[in-house]
């Protein structure tokens, strides 16, 4: 009887996955792009991908990716961006020279609430003017938390690719939400998020001056860009010079114009609300295999 | 008692005057009439009116006070809007965790749509409202003293001292030296389109052959008869903005919304005349070098096309300008308006001859300035009243010169190349308007949503749908 007990025991411990509650297959895509040191990689194919979720393997396809891409600048328009408004002049108008014709572009401000400066347009002419046209700022609160949120919230509404480029600090000042519920709402959106570090310029120079207080406010200001762009499959960059930022912004294009998009079977666990995705991609060379980096998000969100 | 009788019925009289006063000389025309009008129509008919100064003054006061009703009671609108807009987001808030599918998607439109009535409320009480009082009230300047400068004007051309206006010398369009230099705009102006192209403030050009070539030849045709003496590059811009502006050396960038704004060939001739009036005046460089010299930095492409072309982009330049172009840290004096408002005078009445002198109705021009105002004002044509001089000086003027031409015979109104053009265009918009449809939206996410219900208005229709006030006696 005992034996018997054991061996049931055993096959549970060994089989656990079809015990699991899981929900019937659904196709999710992904976008992602794939990286060899500071080289992006194009030309890959799908024997050069494995893909699992939740730790077990998933089938997958590559696809075309979606056209036009529906960018949404997400830019700090706050009194405190005084310190750092060369950061986010000099990245928007370098964003807006180097962008490609065709894509959809919007401009989001955010201080005290977010603002729609400009709804989405082809013309990016339009995303200066509106930048232009908003004046001098009028809160001194960073609400980013919100903003993010708020942004991700109307992305989810709109179906299609989207890219956010987050031009800001990173600070948060007075947020009704919080850093967790702003990560929560970005696993469950689709958008691949890039954040610009306004302000790292600035902060590079004045480092040493800095006390305990503004280098904790400043290290989580950053951890928070880098969170966003770890979990969306973006990057977060942090420029030392105002220079800097051109070359940035047009990496950041490049990056989206060499994104693969990837669908696969996905069969989510409802005994957990975010569900584990990971990604590899290589080449075999001298039947010995290669690996690169892969920028996707880290998973996905059932809200 | 006959003369307490008749005291108390001329009192009776007096009091009631503005009213009935309303009933001009010409009975079939009261005041409020005369003034839906249009300005065309108003520079006939107003000679004739013989409204007295009370009743003018009255009616005036009389639309100021319906206007500041009118826009109090759309900003009280926006704020029971906002009110709404948010108990209804505290509502979901509150309920976020127990709305099905069905009860969200209402909540959605219910605040989607109430964002919508709110910006709309605001839209009307900050601009449509205004601009239309605007109208009226430019308007009624013209009944009342446009007569009056009518007869000087008859003075002046029965004494033959409307020769010596400045720039009187028409006759020597083309050989007259407007202001030299011009060929030493044309590396600035060169330099300036790059820039624009490499900004990024650069509509796509139009690659409709048929458009391209008809606003080509009429744009070449009226360079020919102007005093430009550098070649003219004329380009179409595929953007809905009803606009058009030059660069310093010959360069004419042509907006798509200005081609399907335009009803006839003289309308569009006027504003391209213009902007060559521009170029001849050399505008660009002289504000620049008075830029220089009030001690403000600006780059000479934004100088050249942002200040007297109505912005590439759109009204929000202007915005920029003068509340201080914040994004690249410099502020603008207002000065520099009132010297571009100098400028626009001039190119008004250098394209009103250039139009003339190339065969084309001048009169096309104010008839478009007319179509601004009264159709594309609140939105479009913003730009047009803040910037530019007094709307009311600006037509009287225009008028003033157009009465001083020498009289020619067969002025064009419309051409046939004109309407093909027209027909052409409508490929274009097509196309450009299903573009439109596809557009994505940050403001109206939510699809499958009932209409809110919105004031049912737009640019042009009379003001009296919004504002009932103003048809209450004054």
């Amino acid at each position: 009887m005992i034996r018997i007990l054991i061996w049931i025991l055993l096959a549970i411990l060994l089989l656990p996955t079809p015990l699991m509650p899981i929900e019937p297959l659904v196709e999710r895509s992904v976008y992602l792009t794939v990286e060899d040191g500071d080289r992006l990689i194009g030309g890959l194919t799908e024997e050069n991908f494995r893909v699992s979720e939740n730790g077990e393997s998933r089938d997958f396809r590559l696809e075309e990716p979606e056209l036009p891409v529906m960018i949404t600048l997400l830019v700090e328009h706050s009194r405190m961006a005084a310190w750092y408004w060369d950061d986010i002049t000099q990245s928007l108008s370098s964003f807006v020279r180097s962008a490609p014709d065709g894509h959809w572009y919007s401009l989001v401000t955010y201080a005290q609430t977010i603002e729609v400066a400009s709804d989405f347009t082809r013309n990016r002419a339009e995303i200066l003017d509106a930048w232009n046209r908003l004046g001098q700022p009028m809160w001194r609160e960073v609400n980013t938390y919100d903003a993010i949120y708020e942004t991700a919230e109307k992305l989810q509404l709109i179906g299609g690719r989207h890219v956010v480029v987050l031009i800001g600090s990173g600070i948060d000042t007075f947020s009704r939400r919080t850093l967790g519920e702003a990560q929560r709402k970005v696993e469950a959106t689709g958008a691949t998020i890039f954040g610009i570090g306004a302000g790292s310029a600035l902060r590079g120079r004045l480092e040493m001056y800095l006390g305990t207080n503004a280098r904790m406010e400043l290290l989580r200001a950053q951890a928070f860009l880098q969170m966003l762009a770890d979990k969306t499959g973006g990057q977060a960059f942090f420029p030392r010079f105002v220079t800097a930022f051109p070359n940035v912004m047009r990496s950041v294009l490049l990056m989206v114009g060499h994104q693969y998009r990837l669908i696969y079977d996905s069969q989510p666990r409802l005994d957990r609300p975010f569900q584990v995705l990971e990604v590899e991609a290589f080449v075999i060379e001298d039947d010995r295999r290669k690996d690169f980096t892969v920028r996707v998000r880290d998973g996905w969100r059932e809200e | 008692m006959p003369y307490q009788c008749l005291a108390i019925l001329l009192s009776l009289l007096l009091a009631v005057q503005p009213v009935a006063g309303l009933a001009s000389t010409r009975p079939d025309l009261t005041l409020t009439q005369a003034l839906g009008k249009s300005y065309e129509e108003l520079f006939d008919l107003a000679p004739g009116l013989g409204f007295t100064q009370s009743h003018i003054d009255a009616h005036r006061k009389h639309l100021e006070r319906a206007r500041d009703t009118c826009i109090d009671e759309y900003k009280d609108a926006a704020k029971s809007y906002n009110r709404q807009l948010r108990d209804a987001q505290a509502e979901l808030r509150r309920r976020t965790a127990r709305l099905n599918d069905e009860e969200r998607h209402e909540l959605h439109c219910r605040i989607q749509n109430l964002r919508k009535m709110e910006q709309q409320a605001e839209l009307l009480a900050n601009h449509a409202i205004p601009t239309a009082f605007d109208n009226k009230l430019a308007k009624l300047e013209l009944v009342e003293k446009w007569p009056a400068e009518l007869r000087k004007i008859e003075a002046e051309i029965a004494a033959e001292k409307h020769y010596e206006r400045r720039y009187g010398d028409v006759r020597d369009i083309g050989l007259r030296n407007i202001r030299s230099g011009q060929q030493d705009d044309i590396k600035r102006g060169h330099e300036a389109v790059q820039q624009m192209k490499m900004m990024g403030m650069m509509p796509p050009e139009m690659d409709n052959p048929a458009v391209v070539q008809y606003v080509n030849d009429l744009s070449q045709k009226i360079a020919a008869a102007s005093d430009l003496q550098v070649p003219l590059q004329v380009t179409i811009l595929n953007s809905k903005e009803i606009n058009a502006f030059a660069l310093p050396g010959g360069y004419i960038f042509i907006q798509r919304g200005l081609l399907e704004a335009a009803e006839t060939e003289a309308q569009l001739a006027g504003v391209i005349a213009h902007e060559i009036a521009h170029m001849t005046g050399r505008h660009g460089h002289r504000l620049m070098r008075r830029a220089t010299i009030a001690g403000i930095l600006y780059q000479a492409a934004q100088i050249a096309a942002l200040i007297f072309t109505g912005g590439v982009a759109g009204i929000g330049t202007y915005y920029a300008l003068q509340y201080g172009f914040y994004g690249l840290g410099l502020v603008l004096s207002l000065d520099l308006l009132g010297v571009s408002r100098d400028f626009e005078r001039e190119a008004d009445q250098l394209g009103v001859q250039y139009a003339w002198n190339a065969g084309i109705d001048p009169r096309g021009f104010t008839e478009f300035f007319s179509l601004m105002a009264s159709r594309f004002g609140y939105v479009a044509g913003l730009s047009w009243f803040r910037t530019h001089p007094p709307f009311y000086d600006r037509m009287v003027e225009s008028q003033r010169e157009m009465m001083f031409l020498p009289p020619k015979d067969s002025l064009v109104r419309t051409t046939t190349a004109f309407e093909e053009m027209k027909r052409a265009l409508e490929d274009v918009t097509k196309k450009a308007e299903a573009d439109e449809k596809q557009r994505p939206s940050l403001l109206s996410p939510v699809e499958d949503c009932p209409e809110p219900d919105l004031p049912r208005y737009k640019p042009g229709d009379p003001i009296e749908n919004l504002c009932p006030a103003i048809l209450e006696a004054p």
